[in-house]
């Protein structure tokens, strides 16, 4: 039997394929396991088998040369980057961070986190509905990193409205304005300011143990780190503590309302809420593509991908492929899930998993007691599209 | 069989005890990840895959203790 259709066709900035990507990612995994772009010129894979094993070869598939759009650029990468970052630099400076985000360290925040929620949403109680982004999903993770981080509750909207800026895509635009990263928040801009200051006036927070962390680095220099690595740990940390955890809150607010029954459940038991975080994670994604680079030829299915070419590791489609999940487009917040690949896998895992599993639980917690059933103002929701994270920029919705 | 943990690259981001939570455990008050139970048979499977996705390859098997 011929299938008529055409092949699948994906492209990551296409809004109309990032309202709805799974049918095109899962007609890429039965038909086109090696996926190749040509207006982008990227291949892709999108089989959770296939996305797990790219991911821990980090010798063969390179995250060096940044993202997706970045790649042919040429823009310098700042040392300290970690996400596009590879060995040997890359494990001496994740190592300065690896203790920073323990679960112990984040289960420590939780009364903070927890205050955080609280302070967002007590004054929306009898409001009659609330913004599940706007309102809760863009404050409490940007409070909670800028608190570690040791950046002014004055200043961090404006840096997080900063963040929020590079990656947006306008409908048309093809690819985000490569110019605009290195002038960025994500790249350190904007934080020279408060470095020197907490130089002169050191504190507790995560900005003054970067400055005086004494380490030995790849070429076995024991020093302290360098400015602009600082800085590129600070943004790259605000950036990522911002944009993810905003987006897995907003994917709560919508696929709960979606599943009452479900929503229900956890209202009566609330040590349900850890596993509903978990498959709220595989469900939807908050970052569902990864770019890396081949460093020498590689073959998938038959077909040679050369060196130096873009291989897209599709993780939202391998939390969504039926070999690692039975009835993977069922929600289901009793599922065994075992692991999904939301945070990466290999050198790269995100460093910040048990921090953004802190937050959306606490966050869910917080929401429940106050508003247990709501309902999505599908009228004015609006859907984030941006070159990195995908979920909602605005969830209106009504509550009793 | 035994499985170990090295404390030293252990980042405790936990995806062995995602993989196999009666057999790896993350206490409150530990930084890295802990054995819980001697290995018995039918754990080679999720051993292995711990082993191969381990971030920081932390973990590892003893044949012969």
């Amino acid at each position: 039997v011929t299938d008529p259709r055409p092949a699948p066709y994906y492209d990551p900035y296409d809004f109309e394929i990032d309202t709805d990507p799974y049918p095109v990612w899962r007609r890429m995994r039965e038909e086109a396991p090696l996926y190749y772009n040509e207006k982008y010129d990227f291949y892709a894979v999108s089989r959770f088998a296939d996305v797990e094993k790219c991911s821990t070869d980090w010798r063969t598939y390179i995250s060096g040369k940044g993202a997706l759009g970045m790649i042919d650029s040429g823009m310098e990468i700042p040392p300290g980057f970690i996400l596009f970052e590879d060995p040997p630099a890359h494990d001496v400076h994740r190592g300065l961070l690896s203790r920073v985000f323990t679960p112990k360290k984040m289960n420590a925040l939780e009364p903070k986190v927890r205050k955080f929620c609280a302070e967002s949403l007590d004054p929306l109680v009898g409001s009659g509905g609330f913004d599940f982004v706007h309102d809760l999903g863009a404050e409490m993770p940007m409070r909670t990193i800028g608190m570690l981080l040791g950046i002014p509750e004055e200043d961090q909207r404006a840096i997080r409205d900063g963040i929020e800026e590079v990656f947006h895509l306008e409908e048309d635009q093809s690819t985000p304005d490569r110019a605009d990263y290195g002038s960025s928040p994500i790249m350190g801009a904007g934080f020279e300011e408060y470095l020197d200051w907490r130089k002169e006036h050191p504190s507790d927070d995560l900005m003054t143990e970067l400055l005086n962390t004494e380490f030995e680095d790849h070429t076995g220099e024991i020093r302290t780190l360098r400015r602009e690595e600082v800085l590129a740990y600070v943004g790259l940390l605000a950036a990522a503590g911002n944009e993810t955890t905003t987006r897995l809150i907003s994917w709560t607010g919508k696929v709960l309302a979606e599943n009452p029954d479900q929503r229900r459940e956890l209202v009566g038991d609330r040590s349900l809420i850890p596993n509903a975080i978990e498959e709220l994670l595989r469900y939807e994604a908050p970052s569902p593509v990864q770019a890396r680079y081949v460093t020498k030829d590689v073959e998938h299915y038959g077909q040679t991908v050369p060196e130096g070419n873009v291989v897209l590791l599709v993780t939202g489609s391998a939390n969504r492929d039926d070999r690692a999940f039975p009835d993977p487009d069922r929600f289901d917040i009793h599922r065994n899930i075992g692991h999904h690949v939301t945070f990466g896998y290999g050198i790269h895992f995100c460093l910040g998993s048990h921090l953004a599993r802190l937050e959306g639980r606490v966050a869910l917690e917080e929401v429940l007691q106050r508003f247990p059933e709501w309902e999505v103002d599908w009228d004015n929701a609006v859907q984030a599209h941006t070159s990195s994270v995908r979920g909602w920029e605005k969830l209106p919705v009504f509550v009793q | 069989v035994r499985v170990v943990v090295d404390p030293r690259q252990c980042e405790a981001n936990a995806i062995c005890v995602g993989i196999a939570p009666d057999l790896f455990g993350l206490p409150d008050d530990s930084d890295v990840v802990v054995v819980t139970r001697p290995v018995v048979p039918g754990d080679e499977l999720a051993i292995r895959n711990a082993v191969r996705l381990c971030p920081k390859q932390a973990l590892s098997i003893e044949e012969n203790p």
